[in-house]
């Protein structure tokens, strides 16, 4: 039975119908996926020497052990953004004669299949064996493989435990970010050592090897927590859906806007109310840590905004990428409905930029944190932001009207490729590639404040042209908009 | 006159799919739209929404071509499918925006939907769902209310006895009536219950294949002869 489950999925995966249109998204993901594996193995054979190297002088077993209970803690953070729940694919056999046992066996089976649980294979059984087996002896290199291994199991059942235990509810995963961010912090700090603490428990397990046993017990424990749960709760509409009730809002501060402000307002509730486009939000959110990344104190020093120029347009352009990428997908299940309704295109149209306007400048003020680093980054962000509203908007609202994907937005944002098509991976160029062209010159000339004005000014120019804009975007979707409404029917 | 179609034509991938030379349809009719799968009935709606491109011809409405300007959005009001409406809203944040779009105010909204109190049966109201959450008879409801909430001088409808339970159907029925007389209301209906269309469209228009193959009023024996046509 579970054979002939498994094999419904794998037909399930290659007959799907987004699958075909996105055999590129799919190959490229697939891409990804190999690269990280690839990194991991090189990871795992080559930990000794990347150990000697990046701490040097430090015990490399105790660095290591320090490091595991870490990585998993980071993996629990991860896998409650990513990991996926089994749970739809299940409703077409649970009328059928299938003992309920089987089912959740399949759910279980099913969830193992996961690229969360191959990461931590090949990034620690490498040196549990090349090196704490030579060092300890054989029992303790296998009592490390054990261990690792339950502690991957324990993260993908307890992920998939809280998971069920509290579908929909964001206030709780943003508990279990914080929890692990608050643990990354202390250890940062020294107050609290993750680190220590950890090989503390390793160097237990070194000494004792069979203590690597405790943590097959937890595996083994939440698994049948898991199961219990599941098997005495297989409803889909439990384990879907949260029924709670439902409340009309209306956001006051729109209103003044009039018609354009209902447009943006239906919008906003559109984004707040589905599962991919909040995933987007939060990811917006996420990319405000860019900078520390990019911007390099020499950088900063030698006035390279060039080279910070891209972390710049991101980060306040974020919601303009994200969101517009997949613009007028978003809307693709009620396109019928707004065309074949009262509205005016150009309100229509109004209403995005007035989003994109609101959701920059918000942004925009949240990076205002990186002045502490130093008040050119406040220059930066403030050309890179007018060029976002003037005219990344422009140009992301223009692929808009050859986007005729439609987009199915109930499902979670990351690693989700549905929907992706030519328009976005084109759209990203001139996006990104027109500030620099614009800079550059500058640059060259060795005038980087002359550089961030020429920016500034032609942002300030399409921005005060947007009337512009608006018209020629009607025209374009007036055009467009039979074949934008067909590619959304299907 | 009402709608005027001329030398409308429609194909995909070379098989026609509505092929009509010169129909028109009068102000104050209610007209019912039968044919089997694939006749063209939602097509031809869609092109009348201008939803979809003729390939060649056009549609008047009042005299004017859909596609050129959006006027007949003024007096038209129509329900297709779900893909009218916005899934995500509350049913009163739906009926709300739709009204504005009308220039209806919050407390006209609230007003013209109290009549409709018997329509929706107390499971549509402050229930406390989404539109996507209900089910698809009581989708049905929404999407018909706001349509006839515009206060319409033409309503298209396609479907719009399936999935409404038989109160409804009778109801809905006995309103689409009321309409045309204090209103003058030009309806267009497309159904497979032959029962229901003979019950209300005082006109006919059998489709097949895209081309209209009958077009006449309603008298008793229509019942009888759509039946005949159909169990060919």
């Amino acid at each position: 039975m579970l054979s002939t489950f498994l094999s419904h999925q794998w037909k399930d995966f290659w007959r799907s119908r987004n699958k075909a249109g996105s055999i590129a998204a799919q190959i490229l993901l697939g891409f990804f996926m190999l690269y990280f594996l690839i990194l991991a193995i090189g990871l795992g054979f080559g930990m000794s020497f990347i150990i000697e190297k990046a701490f040097p002088g430090k015990n490399v077993i105790e660095t290591f052990n320090g490091f595991i209970l870490y990585y998993f803690l980071f993996d629990l953070a991860i896998r409650t953004q990513m990991q996926e729940l089994p749970t739809l694919s299940i409703i077409p056999y649970l009328h059928l004669k299938i003992n309920k046992k089987t089912i959740v066996n399949f759910l279980n089976i099913k969830s193992l299949f996961s690229f969360f649980n191959l990461l931590p294979l090949f990034i620690f059984i490498p040196f549990s064996i090349i090196k704490i087996g030579t060092t300890y002896g054989a029992l303790t290199g296998l009592m490390y493989i054990v261990a690792i291994l339950s502690l991957t199991v324990f993260n993908n059942y307890l992920v998939l435990y809280l998971k069920r235990k509290s579908i929909n509810n964001i206030a709780y995963f943003g508990f279990i970010i914080g929890f692990v961010a608050v643990f990354a912090l202390l250890d940062y700090y020294q107050i609290v050592s993750v680190r220590a603490a950890s090989n503390a428990v390793f160097v237990a397990v070194a000494n004792y090897p069979y203590l690597g046993l405790v943590f097959t017990a937890a595996a083994i424990a939440i698994f049948y927590i898991n199961s219990t749960y599941l098997r005495s709760n297989l409803y889909t509409e439990e384990l879907s859906t949260k029924d709670d009730k439902k409340v009309s809002t209306d956001y006051a501060f729109l209103n003044r806007f009039g018609k354009v402000g209902e447009l943006a307002a239906l919008e906003l509730k559109l984004i707040l109310r589905h599962k991919r486009s909040r995933g987007s939000i939060l990811m917006g959110f996420a990319f405000l840590a860019y900078g520390f990344l990019f911007y390099k104190e020499p950088m900063i020093a030698k006035n390279q905004f060039g080279m910070m120029l891209f972390a710049a347009i991101f980060m306040t352009g974020i919601s303009v990428i994200t969101y517009g990428q997949f613009m007028f997908g978003w809307q693709s299940t009620h396109f019928d409905g707004l065309l074949v309704n009262k509205i005016d295109f150009k309100n229509f149209i109004k209403a995005k930029f007035l989003l994109f306007t609101i959701s920059c400048t918000i942004i925009t003020l949240l990076a205002s944190f990186y002045g502490f680093m130093s008040y050119k980054l406040l220059l930066l962000h403030l050309a890179a932001y007018l060029y976002n509203i003037g005219f990344a908007t422009v140009i992301v609202l223009y692929f808009a009207t050859m986007n005729y994907k439609r987009l199915d937005i109930t499902k979670s944002a990351s690693f989700n490729w549905q929907g992706v098509g030519a328009t976005q991976w084109i759209l990203g160029f001139p996006l990104l590639l027109i500030p620099f062209v614009i800079y550059l010159p500058f640059g060259f000339m060795n005038k980087p404040y002359w550089g961030l004005i020429a920016l500034s000014i032609f942002g300030l120019i399409t921005l005060l042209m947007r009337n512009y804009w608006i018209n020629l975007l009607v025209k374009r979707f007036e055009k467009q908009r039979y074949k934008i409404a067909e590619g959304f029917r299907e | 006159m009402m709608l005027e179609f001329k030398q409308l034509k429609k194909s995909y991938g070379g098989r026609t799919v509505v092929d009509i030379s010169n129909l028109q349809i009068f102000a104050g009719e209610t007209i019912g739209l039968v044919g089997n799968n694939g006749a063209g009935k939602t097509t031809m709606f869609r092109m009348l929404l201008d939803l979809i491109r003729p390939d060649s011809g056009e549609i008047l409405s009042k005299g004017v071509n859909v596609a050129n300007t959006s006027d007949w959005k003024n007096y038209t009001a129509s329900y297709l499918d779900e893909g009218f409406l916005i899934d995500y809203l509350t049913p009163e944040e739906y009926f709300i925006f739709i009204g504005s779009l009308n220039n209806l105010s919050i407390a006209d909204v609230n007003e013209y939907l109290k009549q409709y109190e018997e329509f929706f049966n107390g499971e549509i109201l402050s229930r406390g769902k989404y539109i996507r959450d209900f089910s698809k008879g009581n989708q049905n409801k929404v999407g018909i209310a706001a349509a006839l909430m515009q206060k319409p001088e033409l309503l298209v409808l396609d479907e719009p006895f399936a999935n409404l339970d038989p109160t409804t159907q009778i109801r809905l029925k006995s309103h689409i009536k009321a309409l045309k007389y204090s209103h003058k209301l030009t309806t267009l209906i497309s159904s497979h219950d032959l029962n229901h269309v003979t019950d209300v469209c005082d006109r006919i228009i059998l489709l097949e294949k895209g081309i209209v193959i009958k077009d006449f009023r309603t008298d008793e024996n229509s019942l009888k002869e759509l039946e005949a046509y159909f169990s060919e």
